[in-house]
């Protein structure tokens, strides 16, 4: 099997720094945010732009050159509300360390999102969900079959479609948790990707226990076949949970350095 | 329904790695599928054959090998094997250099070794003599004297990686092989330190270690089979080092090559069983991953050619 992916969300306009550095195109923030994140072992970086309804495609261009030319072609995910900001991102994307994820498609108002993807040969998070939250596990494999269908008639290829089982907050929906990581079992079984904001679990908890609660998840998402997730990389009891859930999984080859690498 | 083939070359690949200069240097490593898979994808550098010049025990060779290479000289017998078309590069082996045996001084062992330079083109591996003190000295001293000859120092270890890495790989840019003794976890670890001391992996090779056919062989190649699935199943790239497997030094040291026919009658040729052992052993090594192999015979040298060209 292949080393669990993690997609770093820390370039996001929700914090006021990286929004005020979008507006006004200053590189430090971002490329500093962007350094913090591959240091600490993230394999893709999520661009999260927000909405960008004025400049959407200009400013998605500026940011994936930006980060990318500074680190190497680090991969990317794109995400943001405005379908032309992706496809301006992608157009100058280089492809050199992975293909670019869009993120994210639903079975509701948001499925033409994979139709966008299947266009511009990117990789999907495919949310199984439509208009609210699931209410079982057999709702959400409907959407999830209807988006796997709609994904391949478009020529996509399974694998390129990250299954996001939509972690729930524990805090008001602690009796779903074990529904989420028995569909992420499912997934696994077809032999499908996964993904999903994994921190979604810890939200409203208090700050010193969201990375031990991050951290169970992750272990037990593993343990289910979750392939991949978006987080925060600079967590760092996280991120050595992750790379021991990989050695205990066989997906990496022990070395006793192994967290430093 | 017709069958449809499915080649399965990997996205991930062995580094390539380029040994001596000019001419006559040779790069190995660069494939991205099991070793002899050429189904999967033609190998972009086939595997090599290293010829093993020993300081000592030429007394003790074979007729054969002794009818070849006609002299006890170190240089002369390095021109003669590097003068076979079959063999990619030479290696110097300073045996002799063991505080408990011959001793030599490495002012000697580095002698040789710029003779050597000095008559032959084909690249240059330097074998120690296994006393870690002594050929952290060598390596050091040897990457000095051979500068700019882009030469493999054969091996760092977990004990004295740091000092060898820091003068063959850092101080005078040649290339090091990691020697880890059929420990899987200890091969990354050593290439993870080697990095972290700023190794360039572009200038690293592996020595997985090694053994006779029937002397705990199937674990040298299981680690060889697991190394490369990592390497390119997992790309994992503190694995991704091409492979370099002494043979000749396991094989001839047994006692199936050992043993003379006047003891062991029925076993009927020594150079035979020699040859036979060194053959096994290295077509074994090349098929569970290694990019070159070091052999010492002319015989066996010719017949593993003739192996890898017919299969790659």
């Amino acid at each position: 099997m292949a080393k669990f992916i993690t997609i770093g969300e820390r370039i996001h306009c929700i914090s006021p720094s990286i929004r005020k550095a979008m507006a006004e195109r200053d590189p430090e923030p971002i490329l500093k945010r962007a350094k913090e994140q591959i240091d600490a072992g993230a394999t893709y970086l999520d661009v999260n732009i927000g909405p960008a309804e004025s400049d959407g495609p200009e400013l998605m261009t500026w940011a994936v050159q930006l980060i990318q030319s500074n680190f190497d072609n680090v991969p990317l995910a794109f995400d943001t509300a405005n379908k032309k900001a992706i496809e301006a991102g992608i157009s100058v994307y280089n492809r050199s360390k992975g293909k670019p994820i869009v993120n994210s498609a639903d079975a509701g108002d948001r499925i033409e999102y994979l139709d966008l993807a299947a266009a511009n040969d990117a990789i999907c998070v495919a949310l199984c969900s439509k208009a609210g939250v699931p209410s079982d596990n057999d709702e959400r494999m409907s959407y999830l079959m209807e988006l796997l269908e709609r994904g391949l008639g478009l020529g996509m290829e399974a694998e390129d479609m990250w299954f996001d089982p939509l972690f729930l907050v524990i805090k008001g929906m602690q009796d779903k948790q074990m529904d989420v990581l028995e569909f992420i079992r499912m997934i696994a079984e077809q032999g499908l990707n996964s993904t999903g904001g994994l921190s979604n679990n810890s939200n409203g908890m208090p700050k010193h226990i969201r990375p031990i609660m991050d951290s169970a998840m992750v272990a037990m998402a593993m343990m289910c076949g979750l392939t991949s997730a978006i987080v925060n990389p600079c967590d760092l009891r996280l991120m050595e949970t992750i790379k021991s859930c990989d050695i205990i999984k066989n997906n990496n080859l022990y070395a006793d350095s192994y967290l430093e690498i | 329904m017709p069958f449809t083939k499915k080649p399965h070359a990997f996205k991930a690949a062995i580094n390539e790695v380029t040994l001596g200069t000019g001419d006559k240097a040779v790069t190995i490593g660069g494939e991205n599928t099991y070793p002899f898979y050429t189904f999967d994808n033609t190998t972009k550098n086939k595997p090599v054959i290293g010829a093993e010049v020993s300081d000592i025990g030429y007394e003790n060779e074979p007729e054969g090998y002794k009818a070849f290479f006609g002299t006890e000289d170190m240089v002369e017998r390095a021109k003669k094997a590097a003068a076979m078309d079959e063999v990619a590069f030479i290696c110097l082996h300073f045996a002799g250099a063991d505080p408990f045996g011959a001793n030599k001084s490495v002012e000697e062992c580095i002698e040789k070794a710029k003779a050597v330079a000095a008559a032959v083109d084909k690249p240059l591996v330097i074998m120690g003599c296994k006393n870690l003190e002594k050929d952290t000295e060598l390596f050091s001293k040897v990457s000095e004297a051979l500068a700019g000859k882009n030469i493999v120092v054969l091996s760092a270890r977990e004990e004295n990686y740091k000092t060898v890495g820091a003068s063959a790989g850092l101080a005078y840019n040649q290339k090091v092989s990691a020697e880890s003794a059929v420990d899987i976890n200890l091969a990354k670890q050593l290439n993870v330190l080697m990095m972290q001391l700023g190794v360039n992996p572009k200038s690293m090779v592996m020595n997985l270690g090694s053994a006779a056919a029937g002397y705990g062989y199937e674990y040298v190649a299981s680690t060889m089979d697991r190394v490369r699935a990592a390497a390119l199943g997992q790309n994992d790239t503190q694995l991704q080092m091409p492979v370099i497997t002494p043979v000749s030094t396991e094989t001839w040291a047994v006692k199936e090559s050992v043993a003379e026919e006047a003891d062991m009658p029925e076993w009927g040729s020594r150079e035979e069983r020699g040859i036979d052992m060194e053959v096994v052993t290295a077509a074994a090594s090349l098929s569970a991953g290694s990019d070159a192999v070091i052999l010492k015979h002319p015989e066996s040298i010719r017949t593993i050619y003739k192996l890898i060209d017919a299969l790659c």
